[in-house]
């Protein structure tokens, strides 16, 4: 009948309609505004950052201030949009890429960079582009490290860094007669056990959490020179010994060594730290400088310090040759440009602000998030012990494989703690057990590898 | 649908004189109310409290938890250990939660008005008048209902952008843009249930209305609607709810000014690496005030939820 | 029946003539009143399925997305893999059986409510309205609040354990799959009360009175009176809470995170991994099309069986 017909018309001429939309609204590559002095009357730049729960009317502040310092410098207004979740921003990013239309500054988690450069929708920074922000000196070279696949094809502007590191009870240290945490695995295992009796346990770990686990997994096997995929052989490496040992350690800590608190099979980020801070672990590492806020609001206010993490694998007594000496991943925020944005230069400008050296001593002062500033960092460093341990990791810090691929591989290692916590609570991981889910893990990963571009 | 034309008249018919005395005892004893109680008392009030207790348990531990403190919430504390009565002064500023619900409220109510007195007009049509397609229409917007969300997203977006360049306007990011979607989203299932409680309606008065000449039009707004009263607030309440709830399309639909509180809330719960505890007690505070708006529009709505027919007016 | 494929719409004025009145569910159609929905509904839903399925045919990643129209048309490539390659098959297992037995489980809950609440007592628009609460709250607030009650050592094992229950993990483990129906069940039940009670209140005066005048008890009363009045709303219930269930990602999402543990990995949680975090677009629209046909067929046979499409229109001649 004729509605049916005409139902299937206007569906059909709009999908056509879509399409040929579609197409236009994508074309904008390398778009960049008129050179010369920088005008930017009547003009508003749309940043997109991570919400501020620690510091919420700070944060607000900031934004005010922020906007009001660059429209004193180029005229234009900054608005910036907040995202709750790492998850939040990347479904940002994919709306506004299908789309065209967007945030023109995207400050982004450090995992996250490689996905978003594997859009190709960000724009690669040329030794101009670089000018234009400050030049990459001014940059504390190891927070470079996850800008980009290599040095001629960087995307992120790196603004903040939030190294982990190990935070420890002084206090339960001191009476079981240890002076300061061990750098390899192994010894730290051996202090845990020390420092375990009663209710209180060597070590907090968050078995259930979403985010650490993996990080464990990849710290320990840099350590042993397995960086678990490599972008340019393509190669997946997870089914290998040093994998193995590295979750088997991991595990163990609960299973063997019972130096953690059983219902932490249980347990996200939050609760680990909750344990920490109720005096009921010596241990609580994976942690970066945003634990402050609720460590020095916990019982164990002043009596707690961080450390770097051990950078010796487990089963070794030093570093082996070919082994790097990974504290931590980078961690933090890099800056990304769209390229659809209309207003480019203006883009690198606020970013330039940003990072300059007072902004940044600011932004660390109130919120604690180390800079990326070098003249910043070393300004931060005197006089806060504190925080000298983190700021030490920062500089021994590897950045995670640079790949579209990463995505993939990170779920597919908290892929395999999550399938092995009803083992693990039931005893603990079998070898034959985890060996499958080894395996498991390294295909899907290779199988990521084999469709990046 | 069972009208029951026949019971009253072989009931009056055989009316014994013991049942009308029955029925006049009752009638000088007990409220009106009596006659139509589906459950026995007792069971009644187990029912409720079983309920009650069940509803109630995990809100009080709400409750509790929006006054404690947010490493004890962490710890698994039922009973708060500290109070933090400031949480619910300190929710209003961490996020925009004024402005989040003051956006959510315009635009589930506008929803919510919208999409009843659609259904309404569709289901209708669609239950008192014949036509080829309307089995057709009938599946297809329950075919519609089992559309995943995750699915639309991109697409809806990119409607949306399309749509924008086209026409000149912005789309996203506005009010308008989250009011379109959450309307057409409910549309579906609210004319379902408009459809399953028209049914339910006897025909008798819409179809004298039609010998008086009455056209479709007045039909629907003079005699349909107020007997659907029931129907309506229902099909509301959920058109109401599925804007209210929605996260994933109001955060990419929206911007800052537009934002939703269910996306605001959201900040409150989000899992920050490395050592940050969430705000356990301002996530619950946040909540329970989100939760407040929906209730009390219920409690002015629900007297529209009783008995829909007009005693006496079939007759 | 014949009659209405013969009969044009005659509009509202040229309705009588002579003897050949047309009954009036045949004239005067007003069916300009599904314009609006309609149109909506095929602007904002039918134009983006459409969509979807374009996209499902292409091989669409985060690679390929800037220019998503250019990306390489793989026909029914992604289809393959999500059937053979992944795990679609089983989470759709999962996705049903916990979508069935939550909306069962729920129907006769919601049922009792309704019926409890009918009747006027001091303080029931206070119940009504707490009644309500677990279906306002939104679903990642009963998600955290549920996860938080249900950790090891939480509130829920501390209860169990006073006395004498030790349950294991709830929320990981084959014991995951029962806290999520229970979960599901505690925030959806006022959803079938909602639409019982507004079912309940088409029940005409006379039919009570007359059941009372019969000396009917409550049960026979229930059964034979009221339950046939339920039986549309209790129907259209059943299905639109089993389409829910299974399409529900928040719940199961922030209740167990992601990756979500074996027994939990429900279909909707996969698609949103597939699509937002593996990003592979097209691979998650086939998977997402490929649950929706396998949904369809069962929905279909279930509005046929239960007669909820026709009701009583298509048996009137």
């Amino acid at each position: 009948m004729r509605s049916r017909f005409a139902v299937g018309a206007v569906a059909g001429l709009a999908v056509i309609g879509l399409a040929l939309s579609g197409c236009s609204g994508n074309s904008s590559t390398g778009s960049a505004s008129s050179g010369g002095d920088l005008d930017g009357k009547g003009k508003t730049l749309d940043v997109m950052i991570a919400a501020n729960s620690l510091y919420p009317t700070e944060q607000q502040q900031w934004f005010k201030d922020v906007s009001a310092q660059f429209q004193k410098e180029t005229g234009a207004t900054v608005k910036f949009e907040t995202f709750a979740s790492a998850n939040d921003e990347l479904t940002k990013i994919q709306t506004s890429v299908v789309s065209g239309q967007g945030p023109d500054i995207y400050d982004l988690g450090t995992t996250f960079t490689p996905t978003a450069y594997s859009t190709g929708a960000f724009v690669k920074l040329t030794d101009a582009d670089w000018d234009k922000v400050g030049g990459r000196d001014r940059f504390v070279p190891a927070t470079l490290g996850i800008s980009g696949p290599d040095a001629k094809n960087e995307v992120g502007i790196p603004f903040l860094s939030r190294p982990f590191v190990l935070a420890y009870n002084k206090d339960l240290l001191a009476a079981a007669g240890i002076d300061k945490p061990a750098d390899t695995w192994d010894g730290l295992a051996e202090q845990a056990k020390k420092l375990t009796s009663g209710d209180v346990h060597g070590m907090a770990i968050a078995y259930a959490d979403s985010f650490d686990p993996w990080k464990f997994v990849w710290a320990m096997s840099m350590q042993q020179g397995n960086p678990l995929i490599d972008a340019k052989t393509k190669k997946a490496t997870i089914d290998d010994d040093a994998v193995k040992k590295a979750y088997e350690t991991y595990f163990g800590w609960l299973s063997d060594d019972k130096v953690v608190d059983p219902a932490a099979i249980g347990w996200k980020n939050a609760q680990a730290v909750a344990a920490f801070g109720s005096g009921k672990a010596a241990f609580l590492p994976m942690v970066s400088s945003s634990s402050q806020v609720s460590l020095d609001k916990s019982g164990v206010a002043g009596k707690y310090a961080y450390a770097v993490m051990p950078t010796i694998p487990p089963g070794e007594k030093k570093l082996p040759s070919d082994g790097k000496a990974a504290a931590s991943i980078i961690s933090g925020d890099n800056m990304v440009v769209a390229k659809y944005s209309k207003n480019q230069d203006l883009a690198f400008a606020l970013v330039k602000m940003l990072t300059s050296t007072k902004n940044q001593v600011a932004y660390t002062k109130t919120f604690g998030d180390l800079p990326t500033n070098a003249d910043a960092a070393k300004q931060i460093e005197q006089g806060n012990d504190l925080i000298a341990p983190i700021l030490d990791a920062g500089t021994k810090s590897f950045g995670t494989p640079f790949s579209g691929a990463w995505g993939d591989t990170q779920l597919a290692l908290v892929n395999v703690v999550v399938q092995s916590i009803p083992a693990l609570s039931s005893g603990g991981v079998s070898s034959s057990d985890l060996e499958s889910k080894l395996k498991a893990a390294q295909a899907t990963a290779q199988g990521a590898l084999d469709k990046s571009k | 649908m069972t009208t029951t034309a026949t019971p009253p008249s072989t009931a009056s018919a055989s009316r014994s004189r013991s049942t009308a005395a029955t029925i006049k005892r009752k009638a000088n004893g007990t409220r009106q109310g009596d006659i139509t109680r589906l459950l026995p008392k007792p069971l009644l009030v187990t029912v409720i409290t079983v309920l009650l207790v069940i509803v109630l348990g995990p809100v009080l531990y709400m409750l509790f938890s929006s006054v404690n403190g947010d490493a004890s919430v962490a710890g698994g504390a039922f009973f708060p250990t500290e109070l933090h009565f400031d949480n619910y002064i300190k929710v209003w500023s961490t996020v925009d939660l004024g402005n989040g619900l003051m956006n959510s409220v315009i635009v589930c109510l506008a929803v919510a008005v919208v999409c009843a007195f659609l259904a309404v007009a569709t289901a209708y049509v669609l239950v008192r008048y014949e036509f080829r397609g309307r089995l057709t229409f009938l599946r297809g917007l329950l075919g519609l209902q089992s559309i995943p969300g995750t699915l639309m997203l991109l697409p809806v977006f990119v409607l949306f952008s399309s749509a924008a360049s086209i026409l000149g306007i912005q789309i996203i990011g506005t009010r308008a843009a989250v009011f379109i979607t959450y309307l057409t989203f409910a549309l579906p299932f609210s004319t379902w249930v408009m459809v399953t409680y028209l049914r339910g309606l006897p025909k008798a008065l819409e179809e004298a209305a039609r010998i008086d000449g009455a056209s479709s039009w007045r039909i629907l707004t003079r005699i349909v609607v107020p007997l659907s009263w029931p129907g309506i607030v229902v099909s509301g309440i959920f058109a109401f709810l599925l804007g209210w709830n929605d996260v994933l399309f109001a955060s990419v639909l929206t911007n800052p000014e537009t934002r939703t509180a269910a996306v605001a809330l959201q900040v409150f719960g989000a899992t920050q690496e490395g050592g940050a505890i969430p705000l356990y007690g301002q996530m619950m505070a946040a909540s329970l005030i989100c939760a407040v708006p929906v209730v009390v529009l219920y409690l002015v709505f629900q007297r529209y939820l009783i008995g829909g027919l007009t005693s006496g007016g079939v007759k | 029946m014949a009659d209405s494929t013969l009969v044009t719409p005659t509009g509202a004025s040229g309705g009588r003539r002579g003897g050949r009145a047309k009954p009036v569910h045949l004239r005067n159609r007003p069916l300009w009143m599904l314009l609006p929905g309609g149109i909506l509904m095929i602007l904002v839903i039918v134009v983006p399925l459409v969509v979807a399925v374009l996209m499902s045919t292409l091989d669409l990643d985060q690679y390929t997305l800037q220019s998503w129209l250019q990306a390489p048309f793989i026909g029914v490539q992604n289809y393959i893999e999500a059937v053979l390659d992944s795990s679609l098959l089983r989470s759709i297992g999962i996705s049903v059986s916990f979508a069935v037995i939550a909306a069962v489980v729920t129907m006769p809950i919601g049922v009792a409510a309704a019926l409890a609440t009918q009747n006027k007592f001091r303080g029931r628009a206070l119940v009504r309205s707490l009644f309500l609460i677990p279906y306002v709250l939104p679903a990642f607030v009963v998600g955290t609040l549920w996860r938080t009650m249900l950790q090891p050592g939480g509130v829920v094992d501390s209860t169990l354990g006073s006395i004498g229950i030790h349950s294991g993990l709830w929320l990981n483990g084959p014991l995951s799959y029962w806290s999520l129906i229970i979960v599901q069940i505690w925030t959806s039940w006022p959803f079938f009360y909602l639409l019982v009670l507004a079912g309940l209140q088409s029940v005409d005066h006379e039919v009570h009175e007359a059941a009372a005048i019969d000396g009917a008890t409550w049960w026979i009363k229930l059964r034979y009176v009221i339950l046939p009045y339920l039986r549309g709303p209790i129907f259209l219930a059943l299905i639109i809470a089993f389409l829910h269930n299974i399409n529900a990602f928040t719940l199961p999402f922030v209740l167990f995170g992601v990756p979500a543990p074996q027994d939990v990995d429900v279909l909707p949680v996969l698609t949103y991994v597939t699509s937002f975090q593996s990003f592979r677009f097209g691979l998650s629209a086939a998977m997402a099309i490929c649950s929706l046909i396998l949904i369809a067929i069962p929905l279909f046979v279930y509005l046929r069986a239960v007669k909820l499409d026709s009701g009583d229109e298509g048996e009137k001649r």
